[in-house]
């Protein structure tokens, strides 16, 4: 190997670094927005939901995993060890890159909400899944899909709270849900692809007066984990 | 040159992170006596090293990770009583609060695959969880713990010695009180040293290890006198703590007032015993096994009383003060840091 070849190997090794960081303008993101019909939600704002109920919400999390992109040509793009935690009181956490920016024509766009029972089984995990989130049960091991908090005068309880602590991650009561997104091209821009989290198309099915605090897994949990997978839809 | 000078710096540049990236780091090979089965604990999860082990020592000790500093692992879990709370039936927490369980003793952890009484953690690293998230135990969050950890003197420092950062996260903490729980490994008592063929039985001891076989063995199963089984053994419900055990975490009836077969090594020092202390001795144990109580919903396997003699009863016992482990009660790489 002569001097020449040398060195442009060691150029090489750089650029392969440089490679891991991408770049804004060169991605392709999901972005969510968490609404209530065509509102953006603001916490302790109060809403009005399709049961007339009237409520506010005080904390909203959400895990979103193993997020997929395909093509019309089939093929699909999946994300490596992809784990969010959707975060209303973290503006950036709803701003997702996913990819490199590509010309091919996405069909779908696939994802879990919540995680799924390896990575509920593994210990002690990094990042969006640390423990630290306070998305982690401890007498009963295993992440909070999905946290809503809140208060609703439909609610007999004390200060009119409510909580929805919903998760599980062992048969009969996985409460993991696959949702498919299909996107007309149309609806990439920017290369964005918006994805509304609308929280009036959850509260309309639940009865507040009757359900308003659920914090272990089991049915009903597995209940209000089927019925979230309508608040995702394509805008 | 000039280029050949370039990827000569680079190469030392990539020399010199290798080197520094794995000089604090002296890894411990952890030991699995033999004869015992293959641990549950993934270690390549989580290499152990000193340094690590010396975190979670110090983390173990140190009652930073309660809300108001005044409670610490070892608060409930003293090295001389086999890192168990003795003579408490109950746990004890911050401002003089009492839990609902008795709390169970520390060791031979990397066999275990479940944690608990009732089995409802799955993995040794995020049982810590449990007694700094509970209001009746620490009451903190794991977000506060680190935040404190940060803020102190000591910690980052012994963070970057452990995993090579100063930036502490929940993973680390808890990967860390992993690695120092993990070596807490009793394998050293005269049980073992027979097995061995360094030590012999007394006959009173030989005579209590084959009525162990026939009436113990099969839940207390060897050479780690514990299972992964969760049983119900015929104690009955205790109307004010209301714990029904493993349904709590399985929602499945067969499983009311089911509770984890726990190790019976050490069990000299761990009084009192069962879920909820109920019984502060091990004749007052082996009594209870001996005539059962008229709980019908008891384990199969206890279908019938034991029905020993006094004098066989008196050998059981003496051959459950032979998994006693002396060394492992005083090992001074256990106790307190002294840093």
């Amino acid at each position: 190997m002569n001097k020449k070849k040398r060195f442009n190997l060691v150029l090489l090794v750089l650029f392969c670094f440089k490679g891991f960081t991408q770049n804004k303008s060169d991605s392709l993101y999901l972005n969510f927005k968490i609404k209530f019909d065509q509102e953006q939600v603001e916490l302790q704002k109060k809403y009005i939901s399709k049961n007339s109920d009237t409520l506010s919400f005080k904390t909203f999390k959400c895990y979103l995993s193993a997020i997929e992109i395909y093509f019309s040509d089939n093929s699909a793009f999946r994300k490596k060890n992809s784990y969010h935690l959707l975060d209303i009181e973290n503006q950036s956490t709803s701003h997702i890159p996913i990819m490199k920016t590509t010309f091919k024509t996405i069909s779908k766009v696939v994802f879990n909400i919540g995680i799924d029972s390896i990575a509920s089984t593994s210990g002690a995990m990094s990042g969006d899944l640390d423990p630290i989130n306070g998305m982690y049960w401890a007498w009963q091991s295993g992440y909070i899909n999905m946290k809503i908090e809140g208060k609703s005068s439909s609610c007999k309880t004390r200060n009119n709270e409510f909580q929805f602590h919903i998760g599980g991650y062992l048969k009969p009561n996985y409460a993991m849900r696959k949702i498919e997104i299909p996107v007309q091209n149309t609806a990439v821009q920017n290369n964005q692809i918006n994805i509304a989290v609308d929280l009036n198309q959850l509260f309309s099915e639940i009865d507040l007066k009757k359900i308003n605090s659920i914090m272990i897994p089991g049915n009903k949990a597995m209940e209000i984990a089927t019925r979230s997978t309508k608040m995702f839809y394509l805008e | 040159m000039k280029n050949y000078v370039y990827s000569l710096f680079f190469l030392v540049f990539i020399v010199l992170i290798v080197a520094f990236s794995k000089s604090y780091h002296n890894p411990i090979y952890f030991k699995v006596p033999k004869s015992w089965p293959k641990p549950q604990y993934d270690f390549k999860s989580n290499p152990l090293t000193h340094e690590g082990f010396e975190l979670g020592r110090n983390l173990f000790y140190d009652p930073i990770l309660s809300r108001d500093s005044t409670i610490s692992c070892s608060s409930c879990h003293l090295q001389q009583t086999g890192f168990t709370h003795v003579d408490h039936e109950l746990s004890h927490g911050i401002l003089g609060r009492i839990g609902n369980r008795n709390s169970l003793a520390l060791q031979n952890l990397a066999w275990s695959k479940s944690l608990m009484w009732d089995g409802g953690v799955n993995h040794l690293d995020v049982q810590a969880l449990a007694p700094i998230t509970s209001s009746f135990e620490m009451d903190e969050t794991m977000q506060n713990v680190v935040d404190k950890l940060q803020k102190s003197e000591k910690y980052p420092v012994l963070f970057e010695k452990a995993f090579g950062t100063t930036k502490i996260t929940g993973q680390l903490t808890l990967k860390a009180i992993s690695q120092f729980l993990l070596l807490l490994v009793s394998s050293n008592s005269k049980y073992d040293k027979v097995m061995r063929k360094e030590a012999y039985f007394t006959k009173g001891e030989q005579n209590g290890y084959e009525l162990f076989k026939t009436n113990c063995a099969s839940c207390h199963t060897e050479p780690l006198f514990g299972s992964e089984q969760f049983e119900n053994n015929g104690i009955g419900f205790d109307s004010n703590l209301r714990d029904s055990g493993r349904m709590k975490i399985t929602n499945r009836k067969e499983d009311y007032l089911r509770f984890k077969v726990p190790s019976l090594r050490n069990s000299q020092v761990t009084f009192p015993y069962m879920h909820d202390g109920r019984f502060k001795t091990l004749t007052q144990v082996v009594k209870h096994y001996n005539t059962l109580g008229s709980d019908k919903n008891r384990s199969e396997k206890l279908a019938q009383p034991m029905q020993l003699t006094d004098d066989e009863r008196v050998d059981l016992v003496l051959f459950l003060i032979t998994l006693t482990d002396k060394d492992f009660l005083t090992n001074k790489n256990f106790n307190y840091p002294i840093n």
